[in-house]
């Protein structure tokens, strides 16, 4: 069977300390000054009632992905897991992904030119059965990850235990991340 | 793909090389110089611990090709899970910053110009020995000062200067600490630790464990925060990350706590809401501590923090329904105002009333070696010792007069005053000091006063600085003697017990680059080229360790593969049954040590009375009226009368003054933007991005505007250890706001704390 | 400055600049140009042998295969990759507007560059240095049984080319000034209105002998009921955003109130473009007056309003996204 891949950010656990996005950086061999990974925080209120948002920004590996339907040379394309790749030989660099993506996810790297996104480690860590590096070394655990056929692992009981949400979920795009809001501070929404 | 990534790979090297050739190879010295040909190492994970900030996390170092590629937590250690912080896995682009000095330099224009020549290890050190033998000559030992942020290197600086003859020795610890390093002696006899992962009530004064992360401690709040079934309370200033995980959040007026916490024990007492049993038991001085709070009702704290008198009511009736499954948080860096002493005992205070003591979910006591050992009658852990420490340290009078009678009575010896050094060397009281010799410490950014210090500085002969960046001390130095980084160096054991004996060790992850060198053998080296080091039981770090452990290489081994080694013994808490019960089963020997209400108890402490001192007669006899905090003790800030209090705070990207110029994490951080508050900014008519200037009658410093409703409206907040003026930390150079400039040289009452909030005006351009 | 921490600098980077909206009004006036080049050719054009041609269907031959090849050079100039370029002309993706763009201007650019031989065939005839093309344009002469059936796909992949513009937009969900349909019918019908003023501009300017009054007035009233579509398409594009509600709503009120761009909006493509030539058609050229230098200004007005439309679309609808 197939493998649906499901990453759950719990904005309650994470503290924005940005570790997922340094260890994105080491593991993947990020260019300098452009970000795979960061966690953005926002704060929402009026002094002295706050509320601190941590939200995940990067790529949310779409199964409907815009990035795909729009690229003119089938460069950007899905594996039968589900991740979203880029083949660097074939991307022009047209950035019509990086415009489409409704996710501010993807970049051009500024060495290769091509454009570049999280993959959630799928050739360096995925494919050797370990997690991805973000979500091996946050300092919080706020990072679940795995496969949503597996009735027993980590994601699929959060998912049921918790009250999660998907990103812009009324595009259509299907991500396969997750997250947990904020149930801390003063309630906005 | 991976073709792509090595091409990836190699175009980045190159392009990277490139631009470092264009810039950094002018620096003599650094690594840029030398090119990526100076990198070797071996081929495996390598356990060892952080060095990245001083919670000294366990990490574990991925090694391809020679290069430390990965750091992450080190597997054989449960509480880090395998984490680190963003800090923590930044530390291979610090061990590969081109702009990190890696060859001794001798300074060859005017002190501070930065013209430097490069000189091989034995001409540096040769050069260093002489001169500070010259100055031990003309002036005494005494006359050369050694200040190092705590850490192994203190200690090995802390040995060479006790054969040296010095007694001037000082670390960080009065600029961070100090209050809680001197107020647990003098409350519980020693220092103590937090059950974050099983208490039920946290009641923290500022502890930001979300921000300055210590990776296990990190873990287990962030769970417990998130917990339904506890609660998690923060008095701040700011809203701060640990603030925004908190179920209430109070702004409390910057270095005001002590009030608040008087307040709660006001409500306890007045409502005989406390662990009456306990009190009776274990401490001393409960008439003492009622006199003391009998005004500090509700009421009056608010008009000193703030914050609403029934806050205070009901914060005092929860923690007393959680206890003992609560903890009243002192935190970490405690100097913050001068009432900071009082607060901090006042909050240890709390914690005996409420009986947490060596509770689950409350705080405890490490349980080391010979504690353990001597509980199941056996031994089941085992010891380490200071193979150092029978090199005893010159009796002379410091010029802080810390040990001695007087206001730095219980400063100790190893750790000193910073805040007395300046006007010590200025006005040449009680002696000339000719030579400073600073290691892994830069007071220019981190110690108040900054412009004294560095007029201060030029007075000396002779200035040694070990450091790995260009930091603003090293730019003062004669010397400068690179030390190794973390990752590329072996060190010695370090005591982690917890509930349990533990032991850390550090591990070299790739060999030193350029024969950069461990702070053991730089001062190792100088001993014996001083003719000094004939009380020395070791030369090299192994040699060390197995000092340490007395020949243990059992425990060796294991630190050497694990960088890690715990005994299996069951976490202990004297007073928890449950707890008590599982290290009885698995040590009957520890059998006849359980009292009739089926726990160990409190043993005797190592205070005065060898209870827990409510009131310490100690501390009243040297300062009267402090032997209890009390209403009257001040909740000042230096330079009061401003129309606003500046404040710092830790960020999770960078440590203190240490990482600004760290690639990843200058990418990530790379200024500290004065936070206001709209109502401040419409007030002074000023919008987010103007540039401004902060003034009071120490300094005038520029900052950046950065409006944010995070931070009370009398209050300003930036991030420590930006504006830096070191050319050669070229990323971070004159960015930014250095807050310590705008500190006077004051001290808080009877620990001497340095004080950062600090009043101000702000100024238009 | 950073927001606490992290760094913004990769997502405030406009990705589709200059080029793309230079682009765009190239590849619209290109099409443009050329249905209007064959409209006049067909209902204007006396007599089916004749060589002489119209003025604006000589400019449209001019200008049309010119216009595209700019167009295209800064588009490739434009990628990242510039020297990858190729792997558009060999790898596709269907479901990609850009590969739908890229198929139909494979054939849209050597139909409209045989129009300009044939339309300039005596030009380059009496030209030694194009005399290598005189075979070629025999060859293509052969297909003269074929000429009306090319002239109308041309025409028709004209049309295409001329809306793909639009849709390349619109398939993007993540701006909300973009993902709307109005948005292939606005840059269809100010392409034609750049087609009409380019062509007599061009043709006044260099074909001034070939110039057909009638013709030229043919034309104006055809602008002039384009720019009357493409006022209430605008407003409806505004409306609709501010509809949809959400992001839409907010994207609409800042991009035609905020800063430079909002500016832009109104002082160039409504004021310029669109108020303009419409104040000008009713005054200085009322009742089909014939005055040659106000058709050029009114010829320049339209075509600046189309370039700042474009310019517009594309930087405001990156910018003004509602969050």
């Amino acid at each position: 069977m197939s493998k649906k891949y499901r990453m759950i950010h719990d904005e309650n656990l994470c503290i924005g300390c940005q570790a997922c996005s340094v260890a994105c950086r080491s593991e993947n061999n990020i260019s300098d000054d452009v970000f795979r990974l960061q966690v953005r925080m926002e704060t929402k209120g009026t002094f002295p009632d706050l509320k601190m948002n941590f939200r995940r920004q990067s790529c949310v590996m779409c199964e409907d992905a815009p990035c795909v339907t729009v690229c003119p040379t089938g460069s950007s394309f899905q594996t039968l897991d589900g991740i979203v790749h880029v083949d660097e030989n074939t991307c022009v660099s047209c950035k019509y992904c990086v415009v489409a993506c409704p996710y501010d996810a993807r970049y051009m790297d500024p060495i290769i030119k091509a454009i570049d996104k999280c993959d959630f480690c799928s050739e360096n860590r995925l494919a050797k059965g370990q997690l991805p590096a973000c979500v091996s070394i946050c300092p919080t655990d706020a990072l679940v990850f795995g496969d949503m056929n597996d009735k027993d692992s980590e994601v699929y009981v959060k998912s049921n235990t918790h009250y999660t949400l998907f990103p812009k979920a009324h595009l259509g795009t299907k991500p396969k991340l997750a997250f947990v809001p904020n149930k801390k501070g003063v309630n906005y929404e | 793909m991976s073709k792509e990534v090595s091409r990836r790979d190699f175009l980045k090297i190159s392009s990277g090389t490139a631009a470092v050739i264009g810039t950094s190879c002018s620096i003599p010295g650094t690594l840029g110089a030398l090119g990526n040909k100076a990198i070797q190492g071996s081929d495996k994970f390598i356990r060892s611990y952080c060095e990245m900030c001083s919670s000294r996390c366990q990490i574990e170092g991925r090694v391809v090709d020679g290069k430390n590629v990965f750091i992450q937590g080190n597997k054989y250690v449960k509480s880090m899970g395998g984490s680190v912080c963003a800090r923590g896995a930044s530390g291979h682009s610090q061990l590969y910053d081109p702009q990190r000095i890696v060859s001794p330099l001798i300074r060859t224009g005017k002190r501070g110009e930065g013209k430097w020549r490069e000189a091989s290890w034995e001409e540096a050190l040769d050069l260093v020995a002489n001169k500070l033998g010259k100055i031990k000559e003309e002036f005494g030992a005494k006359s050369v000062l050694f200040s190092a942020k705590t850490g192994e290197h203190h200690g090995h600086m802390l040995t060479f200067a006790n054969a040296f003859g010095s007694p001037n020795i000082f670390s960080h610890t009065s600029s961070c600490p100090v209050s809680y390093k001197i107020a647990f002696p003098h409350t519980t006899g020693s220092g103590m630790k937090r059950d974050f992962s099983k208490s039920k009530y946290i009641l923290n004064f500022g502890h930001n464990l979300f921000e300055g992360i210590s990776v296990s401690s990190t873990k287990k709040l962030a769970k417990t925060a998130a917990s339904e079934k506890s609660k998690l309370v923060v008095l701040d200033p700011r809203f701060s990350i640990v603030a925004s995980k908190a179920d209430e959040w109070h702004p409390v007026k910057p270095g005001t706590d002590l009030a608040f916490v008087l307040s709660l024990i006001h409500v306890w007492l007045r409502d005989e809401k406390y662990d009456k049993k306990f009190v009776a038991e274990s401490t001393i001085g409960i008439e003492e501590l009622k006199a003391s709070v009998s005004d500090a009702t509700p009421e009056w704290q608010e008009k000193i923090t703030g914050i609403k008198a029934s806050v205070a009511e009901n914060v005092a009736d929860e923690l007393y329904k959680a206890a003992p499954k609560c903890i009243i948080d002192w935190g970490h860096k405690t100097t913050t105002g001068f009432g900071e002493y009082q607060r901090t005992r006042a909050i240890i205070i709390a914690n005996a009333l409420m009986g947490n003591i060596e509770r689950e979910g409350g705080i405890f006591f490490a349980k080391k070696a010979k504690t353990v050992n001597k509980l199941a009658g056996m031994n089941i852990a085992p010891d380490i010792t200071n193979p150092d420490k029978h090199i005893k340290g010159s009796k002379t009078p410091r010029i802080d007069g810390a040990g001695e009678v007087g206001e730095n009575i219980f400063v100790s010896r190893k750790h000193g005053v910073l805040m007395d050094i300046p006007e010590a060397v200025l006005a040449k009281k009680p002696y000339a000091i000719k030579g400073l010799f600073m290691i892994r410490h830069n007071p220019l950014i981190t110690v108040a006063d900054t412009e004294k210090m560095r007029k201060a500085m030029h007075e000396m002969d002779f200035i040694v600085s070990s450091d790995v960046y260009m930091s603003e001390s090293a730019e003062m130095a004669d010397v400068i003697l690179p030390e190794a980084t973390y990752l590329e160096r072996d060190e010695g054991i370090s005591n982690k017990s917890s509930k349990a004996p533990a032991y850390m060790i550090r591990n070299k992850i790739v060999e030193p680059i350029n024969g950069t060198k461990w702070s053991g053998e730089i001062f190792r080296t100088l001993a014996k080229k001083l003719g000094i080091d004939s009380e020395y039981k070791w030369t090299t770090v192994n040699e060390f360790r197995t000092a340490q452990a007395k020949g243990n290489f059992e425990l060796l081994k294991t630190l050497s593969v694990k960088g890690y080694a715990s005994f299996g013994i069951p976490p202990v808490l004297a007073r928890e049954p449950k707890y008590v019960q599982a290290f009885v089963d698995k040590y009957p020997g520890a059998a006849d040590k359980v009292n009739a209400e089926g726990v160990f108890g409190l043993s005797k402490l190592k205070t005065p009375s060898g209870k827990i001192e409510l009131f310490s007669q100690k501390v009243e006899d040297a300062f009267p009226g402090h032997g209890v905090p009390s209403t009257k003790h001040s909740t000042e800030v230096a330079h009061p009368g401003y129309p606003y209090i500046l404040t710092s705070g830790k960020t999770a990207i960078h440590t203190n003054g240490h990482t600004q110029n760290v690639p990843y994490l200058n990418m990530l951080m790379s200024d500290n933007p004065l936070w206001v508050n709209p109502v401040t900014a419409k007030k002074e008519g000023i919008k987010h991005g103007d540039l401004i200037y902060l003034e009071n009658e120490t300094a005038k410093e520029k900052a950046t505007v950065f409006v944010t409703e995070a931070i009370r409206p009398d209050t300003l907040f930036a991030y420590m250890g930006f504006g830096r003026t070191s050319s050669k930390l070229e990323r971070t150079a004159g960015v930014g706001t250095s807050l310590s400039k705008l500190l006077p040289l004051v001290k808080g009452p009877v620990c001497s704390t340095m004080i950062t909030n600090v009043g101000v005006k702000i100024v238009k351009v | 400055m950073n927001n606490m921490w992290g760094s913004t600098a990769q997502y405030e980077v406009i990705n589709w600049p200059w080029p793309i909206a230079v682009y765009l009004f190239l590849a619209g006036l290109s099409a443009g140009s050329i249905m209007v080049a064959l409209l006049v050719k067909w209902n204007r054009h006396e007599g089916e042998v004749s060589t002489i041609w119209d003025a604006m269907v000589k400019a449209g031959a001019l200008l049309a295969p010119i216009t595209i090849v700019i167009g295209l050079l800064l588009l490739i100039i434009d990628l990242g990759k510039p020297l990858s370029f190729y792997w558009l002309l060999i790898s596709y993706n269907f479901t990609s507007v850009m590969t739908l763009g890229v198929l139909a201007l494979f054939i849209y650019t050597p139909i409209v560059m045989i129009f300009m031989l044939l339309i300039f065939e005596d030009t380059f005839r009496k030209i030694k240095l194009f005399s290598i093309l005189v075979p070629v344009i025999e060859f293509i002469k052969s297909f003269h049984n074929f000429a009306k059936v090319i002239e109308y796909s041309l025409f028709g992949i004209a049309l295409i080319v001329g809306a793909y513009t639009g849709f390349l937009l619109s398939a993007v969900s993540s701006f909300p000034m973009w993902n709307t349909p109005v948005l292939p019918l606005l840059f269809l019908t100010s392409g034609i209105s750049a087609g009409v003023a380019g062509n007599i501009l061009v043709g006044m300017l260099f074909f001034k002998s070939s110039v057909n009054k009638e013709s030229i007035k043919y034309l104006l009233v055809m602008d002039l009921r384009v720019i009357m579509t493409e006022i209430p398409m605008i407003l409806i594009l505004f409306v609709g955003m501010m509809y949809t509600g959400g992001d839409s709503l907010l994207a609409a009120k800042d991009a035609l109130t905020t800063g430079v761009w909002a500016k832009v909006f109104w002082f160039g493509v409504i004021g310029t473009g669109l108020v303009l030539p419409l104040i000008i058609a009713f005054t200085a050229l009322k009742n089909h007056a014939y005055r040659v230098s106000y058709i050029m200004i009114n010829s320049f007005v339209v075509l600046c309003g189309v370039v700042m439309l474009r310019f517009y679309i594309v930087y405001a609808g990156q910018l003004f996204t509602g969050v």
